[in-house]
């Protein structure tokens, strides 16, 4: 058996199942900012507008580590 | 011999002059004892607070909720003692430091540069996943006591809630305990309130001062109990 061949092998399997796993969690976080948008409409306390952002960028972080990860293995 | 008595009384009640029918209903409903009407007696009040973040709140003024009626007015807003979220927050800047720790573990090494990145940026996410579930939690799990009745808003994970209510006029029981170390010195513990609604027992979990939660819902279970006895119908 050659040195390195298992190098060789297993990171494009590792690479799908990140990217797969990245996919998972880029719908969770959608979930997740349709539910907080739920939950404002349920109750109002006059904090909406922040949990929306906190929300929102917790979304974009999970889109823009897909992306970036797709980019770089 | 005839045995009939006739009592005196029920001559007299027979001899009374008729009295006028009591109007039912015509009154408007009275307002609770220290109900504020302006924003200044609202501002006095213990516990009243423009803090959104506020585990309680005594007639908040920028609360609405979905089946909120118009003439109901939010009495309490409660959450769990901020002192609660501790754990989780401990937890997460444990999280946020891990990542530091990859350096000095050499095995870590063998993984190449770009998967090492990515895992990083993973490990944050999971983490900003936990920070916001526990914040969210926290900030959506509220309990809103109104003149009316009781609602139990609960936000168990990122992905499910449910809402119940209660009428005051169905509340049967109101207890609350206190114990334990944390709870005695920040002065917060559970308020139990047992119904015969549909929803048989509210657990107002970890809330600050539970004793004046119980007051405040005693005062309400008498002005309602009041209402029904005049006949006053909102």
């Amino acid at each position: 058996m050659v040195p390195g061949a298992f190098n060789i092998t297993i990171w494009p399997i590792i690479k799908i199942f990140v990217i797969i796993a990245l996919a998972i969690y880029a719908t969770f976080a959608g979930v997740v900012l349709k539910q907080i948008k739920m939950m404002t409409d349920t109750l109002e306390v006059g904090f909406e507008a922040p949990v929306r952002f906190i929300g929102l960028a917790h979304f974009l972080f999970a889109v823009a580590v897909l992306i970036f990860a797709l980019i770089i293995l | 011999m005839p045995d009939i008595f006739v009592s005196e009384e029920i001559d007299k009640k027979k001899s009374r002059p008729p009295q006028p029918p009591q109007p039912e209903s015509s009154t408007p409903p009275e307002p609770i004892k220290d109900e504020p009407k302006t924003k200044s007696q609202r501002e006095a009040l213990p516990g009243h607070t423009h803090n959104p973040l506020s585990a309680y709140c005594y007639y908040p003024e920028a609360v609405d909720f979905e089946t909120k009626e118009s003439k109901e007015k939010i009495v309490l807003l409660l959450r769990k003692h901020p002192i609660t979220n501790v754990r989780w927050i401990v937890i997460s800047v444990l999280m946020i430091l891990a990542p530091g720790l990859l350096n000095f573990f050499p095995p870590a090494m063998v993984v190449p540069a770009n998967f090492r990145l990515i895992g990083v940026l993973g490990w944050y996410l999971i983490t900003s996943a936990y920070v916001l579930e526990n914040f969210l939690t926290w900030f959506f799990n509220v309990y809103i006591i109104t003149d009316e009745r009781i609602i139990d808003v609960d936000f168990y994970n990122l992905i499910y809630k449910e809402v119940s209510e209660a009428e005051i006029e169905k509340i049967q029981d109101v207890t609350y305990k206190m114990g334990g170390v944390a709870r005695t010195m920040f002065d917060y513990g559970d308020v139990l309130v047992q119904t015969a609604a549909e929803v048989p027992n509210f657990e107002f979990l970890a809330v600050p001062t539970p004793d004046r939660v119980v007051k405040i819902l005693q005062d309400l279970r008498i002005e309602e109990k009041q209402e029904a006895l005049e006949g006053r119908v909102r």
